[in-house]
């Protein structure tokens, strides 16, 4: 059984579905990250990719336009963040209440929101057809190397942006103004006020783009992932998403490796349940539990690397 | 007679040229303090003034008001003759307000260019980018400008407090500060670095700019301002010119009586000793060396104080004493045996009490009440327990008596910590710590920021214990203070002991000042003998 | 200050907040619905009121059910209340619940002892069950700093699809179109307290002295008295000789006691078999019960109330009209966020305060000019007025 698993982790079909499977984490991970470099806690991801990938869905069928739709989306996405930032930043609600009274929108208040727009309970059955679907693309040059092409080649546009935005996140972080602000308001807010850096702004901004990124985390769900919205559909993403983000240290590179590894646990999930006397349930597990244990080490590592640092210190003398 | 004067004042003034002139200021915290009471200011162009005040006068607070960090309850700013409203600090900044804050601004894991530019970064030609080069130039001009010295690409995290101060001005001059607002700007520095910032100061009042100093170190006020306005209980006592008002007018103003704070003690008779530090040594996280060798005894029965400037630490010191961190080498026992890695609970049960230095962040749950703050060191001792439940009458009672002992002004047992004013917060922390008769105390600027009337207090407490037989480890920045209050002392600089002084009582400030600067230091033998078995 | 008035202002608000709520709710009604009056009668007060041709009556069998809903959402509340106390952002509770259901239902199964002890040895045992998951989350917080929040979230899914294993390949009934276990001996089961079909069960009273029981609990022992502080101000508590990290840990194992007890009483008193196929939201819903009850076990009855109340008004409102039941999200949603908000009318408590403050300062000048040096007291004794 080991030999049939490992066969079927390294053939093209298995890598290119880990890289599918990532791309929705990424973008709510990466969210994660820039909303937590401005010291902003948005535990509210799940809820926004739920309700982002609703409105995804009904804005492409009401235009019959695709790309409509994934702007609807991420314009759905970036209000809800403002939501929660207006609440946390100018009322004071505790950010973390904030972000579960999204979520709650996100599971009881979408099934709501779909009835009062069309009239349907549960899911969107058949308004995404094949053509609102977000389309996949071929690169020209890379679909032809053997093996790679195949792993690649031929994933949605929004799997190939998704991966871009980690570059992208990683320059606004470390090269732009925005960024510069950015970290020095989750770092010192106090220093950011003192020299007229507004952190309601910037932390504004910071919780818009973590909704914009979350919103099209819900719009690959809904749009190409699942092909149609159903209210059981993201599944702990968004949380996932925070946890890829503490284990990937809150860095852009880092939050993509742990969130490729939370990808290859649950393609690995697919794979195995398909196995003859496996349970489908214990398979599911995985992913959640690599989180989890991803935590545990990344926690175990940092504490060494404390204890390595102060028997450093000691040793200099 | 003190309103007169304003009066007078303020009919001359109508024809000068201000840059700023606040009126009337009321301002009440969301706590209920009401922190200015028709406050009025104004500034002269190309002043160097004086805010002056004891803690918690309300300096700060109109400061903070000026530079749009605090709004007015009610009040008017005039900037240049124009009334202005200053909702943030970006306002203020943009009429050409800069604020020097007392604890720093900065960002510690940017480098100096970047904190200097933050907010304003220069950038490439697409707009996009940071344009790192050009935010160093910029740095680098500007203190030459000004003849500053820094560091533009090292970390802020790596850089002395001098430098950072620096950072601090050249970011609000950068900006096109033409007032300049300075929160006690010396408190954290060396005489010398004092003596540099001075001249920088002048050097900058004589390119146009205005100062505002906030202070209450007398001496400095008559060095380096042209007029002061005093301060007290949240209201101005009155403006002067620096050249026109003796030191002992000022104090006057400032205390409302002429505070001799000396401190009545009779001679130690210390016994055996009590706290044993050998060795300490530890390393921060920035890999800056905080305690090197650091060794000393405190016996029972005497007062040891531990003067320095702040930073040389006097901080980490207390930490370790109470396994707040941990020391890389060396050894720290009470009554012979190790506190090191032993928990709280642990320490405290061998007897020692610490009254912290950050009553906020370590001596106080601020919106428990006062009954659920004094006995949380105490609150497992069987006389508060019935079975599983506490004995409420017995905590009632406890709180009661030491809200009367110690002088705590409140309505009632359960009136919230954070609803007290700053003496009567500090009283709730000395109450406990005193009361539970530690046979050690660690005492941590026991009366910063806090009225006179609770500072006496609290000395004459801290004298009782001692001479009840208590050992006291007083660690202070307020010379007068460590000083007076100390039978012997000691002094640290740069992490180790320089200086040992058997009896406090023939020692003046000067001396002091030349150990606390690092200018001198006794030879190891004279040091030594604060290690006593 | 007058702390009394302060203490209205804040019921008030409270007050304020959940109407603002309940218009949210309206405008949605509004929006969605074609008969929107039937579907507000039937919300607000459909629960209580049956709607006869002969007249409105109280409907006492409905008003029973809205209080045998409150069981499991009590125990949540609570839990909550004691991990929120803590500081302690632990939202395991949905896992503990489920897990607590599920080990009672099987002791109940299989297990063969007399009534009374029977349902005491279920109950103590998904207790024990929700308390020991709950270990997980709360020792990596405290020894290794890995947030509660997030590790509590992912054990709800390895829970939920560990339990759903054991029920679909070891204890499923196969006889059962369905899946789900054997059924529950009698023995096992929670009676109801009048045998009317309400599943208003013994469970209730359980829930309430449980109520008291916490509240006592965190207002009158040491135990209760270190959660509120650590919840207060971690620094403090652990200079003042506390044991953080122990606290910390009991702060989220009697979270998990109560989740798992609720979910006991829950699944024994209301089902005949275990038959839970997803998280069943309760714990969530304790996390807006605590809210209301701003973190105090005394409130928690109050808030569980008004939230099975509003559950029940949307089930009849779905039932009755066009709305969907879901309509209970949309208004848990807007609770939270303005009840938690701080800032909700901060500008008539800061006016309040002002007015507070001007009056001492008049007292204090009035002191001050009977002219001795007494300033700084006088001050000092009108609470805090000036620093």
């Amino acid at each position: 059984m080991i030999g049939d698993l490992l066969l079927s982790i390294f053939n093209t079909d298995f890598l290119f579905s880990v890289i599918r499977i990532t791309a929705p984490i990424l973008f709510a991970a990466m969210g994660a990250v820039i909303a937590e470099k401005a010291g902003v806690v948005n535990i509210g991801l799940e809820g926004i990719m739920m309700i982002s990938a609703l409105f995804g869905a009904l804005i492409g069928y009401w235009t019959q336009s695709w790309l409509v739709g994934v702007l609807g989306a991420v314009v759905v996405g970036i209000l809800l963040a403002l939501l929660i930032g207006f609440f946390a930043f100018k009322m004071k609600t505790d950010i973390i209440l904030g972000g579960i009274a999204v979520n709650m929108l996100g599971a009881g208040g979408t099934i709501f929101l779909l009835y009062m727009f069309t009239g349907m309970k549960g899911n969107t059955g058949a308004l995404v057809t094949r053509d609102l679907l977000i389309p996949t693309v071929n690169i020209p040059l890379v679909q032809s190397i053997p093996f790679l092409g195949q792993v690649l080649s031929g994933h949605s546009v929004l799997t190939y942006l998704a991966f871009l935005f980690v570059w992208l996140i990683w320059v606004i972080l470390y090269k732009t103004p925005l960024g510069l602000n950015i970290r020095a308001v989750g770092e010192n807010p106090n220093a950011a006020t003192s020299i007229g850096v507004s952190v309601e702004k910037i932390q504004y901004i910071a919780i818009a783009f973590s909704g914009a990124l979350a919103g099209l985390g819900g719009a690959f769900m809904s749009m190409y992932y699942s092909q149609g919205w159903n209210s059981g559909m993201v599944a702990g993403r968004g949380f996932i998403a925070l946890a890829a983000q503490a284990m990937g240290r809150g860095e852009p590179l880092g939050t993509m490796l742990s969130s490729l590894l939370f990808g290859f646990a649950q393609a690995l999930r697919t794979k195995v349940s398909g196995m003859q006397g496996v349970s489908s349930y214990l398979v599911s597990v995985i992913p959640y539990l690599v989180t989890i244990i991803g935590l545990v080490l990344y926690a175990i590592s940092t504490m060494n690397k404390l204890k390595k640092r102060q028997v450093a210190a000691k040793g200099a003398e | 007679m003190e309103q007169e004067v304003i009066v007078e004042q303020e009919e001359v003034v109508e024809q000068e040229d201000f840059v700023v002139q606040m009126r009337g200021i009321n301002k009440v915290y969301p706590n209920g303090i009401a922190a200015n009471k028709d406050v009025n200011f104004s500034l002269r162009r190309g002043e160097i003034h004086a805010i002056m005040g004891e803690n918690g006068a309300g300096k700060s607070t109109l400061m903070k008001i000026l530079f749009g960090l605090e709004q007015p309850t009610s009040g008017e700013i005039l900037i240049n003759g124009q009334p202005v409203a200053i909702h943030n600090p970006q306002k203020a900044i943009s009429l050409g307000i800069g604020m020097v804050h007392q604890h720093f601004m900065l960002v510690p894991s940017l480098t100096v260019a970047e904190n200097i530019v933050l907010g304003m970064a220069p950038t490439t030609k697409s707009r996009l980018l940071v344009d790192y080069k050009k935010a160093v130039q910029i740095a680098e001009e500007n203190a030459a400008r000004y003849n500053f010295r820094i560091e533009p690409n090292s970390k802020v995290m790596d850089i002395p407090v001098g430098m950072k101060q620096k950072v601090e001005i050249l970011k609000a001059l950068v900006r096109g500060a033409k007032i300049l607002i300075l929160d006690e700007p010396t408190a954290v520095l060396t005489t010398q670095e004092t003596t540099e910032l001075f001249k920088e100061l002048i050097a900058l009042k004589e390119q146009g700019l205005t100062i505002v100093f906030i202070s209450h170190k007398l001496k400095e006020i008559k060095q380096i301002t042209d007029r002061l306005t005093i301060m007290r209980g949240g209201r101005t006592m009155g403006v002067y010119n620096t050249a026109d008002i003796s030191e002992a007018e000022i104090s006057r103003l400032m205390v409302g009586r002429d505070v001799v704070l000396k401190v009545v003690k009779d001679k130690a008779q210390p016994t055996e000793t009590i706290l044993k530090v050998r060795d300490l040594e530890y390393t921060n996280r920035w890999n800056k060396k905080m305690l090197d060798k650091l060794s000393f005894s405190v016996r029972r029965g005497e007062i040891l104080g531990i003067a320095g400037v702040e930073g040389n630490g006097q901080r980490e010191l207390v930490e370790m004493l109470f396994n707040l961190n941990t020391p890389d080498t060396g050894t720290i026992t009470v009554c012979g045996e190790s506190i090191i890695n032993q928990p709280q609970n642990k320490i405290r049960d061998r007897g020692v009490s610490l009254v912290p230095e950050d009553r906020m962040t370590y001596g106080i749950a601020d919106i428990a009440t006062i009954e659920e703050n004094v006995i949380s060191d105490r609150f497992t001792d069987s006389r508060f327990n019935k079975g599983p439940l506490f004995n409420v009458q017995e905590i009632h009672s406890e709180c009661d008596n030491l809200i009367v002992d110690y002088r705590i002004l409140a309505k009632s047992r359960k009136q919230q910590v954070k609803m007290l004013s700053g003496g009567n917060i500090q009283k709730v922390v000395v109450a406990r710590e005193l009361s539970s008769k530690p046979t050690l105390l660690i005492a941590d600027q026991p009366t910063r920021g806090i009225d006179v009337g609770a500072t006496e207090f609290i000395r004459n407490e801290i004298v009782e214990l001692s001479r009840e037989g208590a050992a006291v480890l007083l660690v202070s920045a307020d010379l007068n203070e460590v000083i007076e209050l100390s039978d012997s002392l000691i002094v640290m600089y740069g992490g180790k002991i320089v200086a040992y002084f058997e009896d406090t009582s023939q020692l003046d400030d000067e001396v002091m000042g030349e150990y606390m600067l690092g200018l001198k230091h006794q030879t190891e033998e004279e040091i030594a003998k604060v290690s006593y078995e | 200050m007058s702390d009394r008035r302060l203490l209205l202002f804040n019921l008030l608000r409270g007050l304020a907040a959940i109407l603002l709520a309940l218009a949210v709710a309206t405008i949605f009604i509004f929006l969605s619905s074609d008969e929107p009056l039937t579907a507000l009668k039937y919300l607000l007060v459909g629960p209580v009121v049956s709607f006869k041709a002969t007249g409105n009556v109280f409907n006492t069998v409905s008003f029973l059910t809205i209080l045998a809903a409150m069981i499991p959402t009590i125990f949540s509340g609570l839990a909550v209340c004691v991990m929120f106390s803590a500081n302690q952002f632990n939202l395991g509770g949905e896992g503990a619940i489920m897990l607590g259901g599920f080990v009672g239902a099987l002791l109940g199964i299989y297990l063969h002892l007399n009534t009374g002890l029977h349902q005491v040895v279920c109950v103590l045992a998904g207790a024990i069950a929700g308390g020991l998951i709950m270990l997980i989350p709360a020792v990596l917080k405290v020894k290794l700093g890995a947030s509660e929040m997030v590790t509590s979230l992912m054990m709800n899914y390895v829970v939920m699809f560990v339990i759903l294993h054991f029920l679909n390949f070891v204890f499923a009934d196969r006889t059962k179109g369905a899946t789900q276990t054997f059924p529950i001996l009698e023995t096992a089961k929670i009676p109801e307290i009048v045998a009317n079909g309400t599943k208003l069960t013994w469970g209730f009273v359980v829930a309430l002295v449980f109520v008291v029981i916490i509240a006592l609990f965190m207002y009158r022992t040491k135990w209760g008295y270190a959660i509120r502080m650590i919840g207060i101000n971690q620094s403090f508590a652990q200079y003042s000789g506390m044991q953080v990290g122990a606290v910390i840990i009991l702060s989220q194992v009697i979270g998990g006691l109560l989740s798992g007890m609720g979910g006991s009483i829950e699944v024994l008193g209301r089902y005949n078999t275990f038959l839970w196929r997803e998280l069943p939201g309760y714990g969530w819903l304790g996390i807006t019960i605590a809210i209301l009850a701003k973190n105090n076990p005394i409130f928690v009855p109050f808030a569980a109330f008004f939230i099975a109340y509003l559950n029940k008004g949307c089930d009849l409102m779905a039932t009755y009209s066009d709305v969907p039941s879901e309509m209970i999200d949309i208004i848990q949603a807007a609770i939270f966020l303005f009840f938690a908000a701080e800032q909700f009318l901060a500008k008539y408590r800061q006016k309040i305060v002002v007015r507070n403050a001007q009056r001492d300062l008049a007292l204090q000048e009035a002191y001050a000019d009977q002219g001795d040096l007494a300033l700084p007291n006088v001050a000092g004794s009108q609470g805090g007025s000036i620093s």
